[in-house]
């Protein structure tokens, strides 16, 4: 068996498949506090696993998260794509920007990119993000992707609470560049 | 990025794990038979764990099949080399879903995996971890001419387990 992930490119970013040597990139943001709005922190054990996790998620889905590398410097800046392990709510769009690369406006660049590719390749319908409550940066994010607030009360498989933004759906943006 | 080979056996088929192994997966890991191996686990978690399995192969190059009986076409077990981090050093792991102990499974997609790991991989050593009282377990190791070497590892969630010790290459051929 062998899957082939696409590749997608922005003005800055190259979006790929994971491999095993962006590991390193994942365990330090997934070790540091920025990730306690998106799973973490953990240790370095158990980020091992959520990283096996995410790559099997594309074997056993055929979608997934791609791994985000800046184009000029060859760095991983973060993770961005489609999520949707046994028990979440529906399908998302998700990102995750690493330290020390917020601020540029380039989880907007992946989240743009991949929700394009979800509706003119793939097909897929409006997408939801799933969002922790106090995460500022990434419910900007959402609002300025122009998905809204749906609902506020659903709570993840390992019991966190989340906010469910709804993205525009293909129709809607047409609208909104034409 | 993934890439899994495929091995078969005179009865069996090891294969990349899939979706659709995803109910037996579950269900084994729902019972109590999965206390030796972190169990009982919520179906959330052991999707999770399932797609962990499939991501090993990429971050280590090996992994764990998804064992099925040739004829049928069953999914009866998820068996190979396993070490995620943090780990002794690499195993041979089985574990047999529910319904299929008691034929010969486990023994014979471990050795398909043991051979895989000296003859292709070039390992030199190979260990499996055995809880002592996972009596079934321990009799597959015995049966694979695996002995306790007497160490042992502990893990902060799946507990003590004797590190059993595989016949070198030239013993096992």
């Amino acid at each position: 068996m062998t899957l082939s992930i696409p590749v997608i490119e922005t003005e800055r970013l190259i979006l790929r498949g994971p491999e095993a040597s962006d590991f390193e990139a994942y365990a330090a943001f997934m070790g540091s506090d920025r990730s306690h709005m998106t799973g973490g922190p953990m240790e370095r054990a158990t980020a091992w696993r959520a990283f096996a996790c995410e790559i099997g998620h594309w074997v056993l889905h055929g979608f997934g998260m791609w791994t985000a590398v800046d184009r000029e410097t060859g760095a991983i800046v973060g993770q961005a794509g489609f999520w949707e392990p046994e028990g979440w709510l529906e399908r998302e769009l998700g990102w995750r920007l690493y330290d020390g690369f917020e601020g540029r406006g380039l989880a907007m660049e992946a989240a743009f990119a991949l929700r394009g590719h979800a509706y003119d390749t793939l097909g897929w319908g409006p997408l939801i993000s799933v969002i922790a409550p106090g995460n500022a940066r990434s419910i900007r994010l959402a609002e300025r992707l122009g998905a809204t607030l749906e609902r506020d009360d659903w709570t993840t498989p390992s019991g966190k609470a989340a906010l469910i933004y709804r993205h525009p759906g293909v129709s809607a943006m047409h609208e909104v560049s034409a | 990025m993934t890439s899994i080979p495929e091995i078969r056996t005179e009865r069996l088929i090891l294969r990349a794990p899939r979706q659709s192994d995803f109910a037996g997966f579950s269900g084994f890991y729902s019972s109590d038979r999965s206390s030796f191996v972190g169990g009982p686990l919520t179906e959330e978690v052991a999707w999770r764990v399932l797609a962990a399995e499939i991501g090993h192969w990429t971050l280590r190059g090996y992994g764990r099949w998804a064992v099925e009986v040739a004829e049928t076409g069953e999914f009866v077990g998820i068996i190979g080399l396993w070490n995620p981090w943090g780990w002794p050093e690499p195993e041979i792991g089985w574990d047999l879903m529910n319904g299929h102990e008691g034929k010969g499974y486990a023994t014979e997609a471990a050795r398909a995996a043991r051979e895989y790991a000296y003859g292709t991989l070039g390992w030199t050593t190979a260990i499996s971890l055995v809880n002592p009282k996972n009596t079934g377990s321990a009799r597959v190791a015995e049966r694979l001419g695996a002995r306790p070497d007497g160490t042992s590892f502990t893990h902060e969630r799946y507990g003590y387990h004797d590190i059993w010790r595989h016949p070198a290459p030239e013993e096992a051929a």
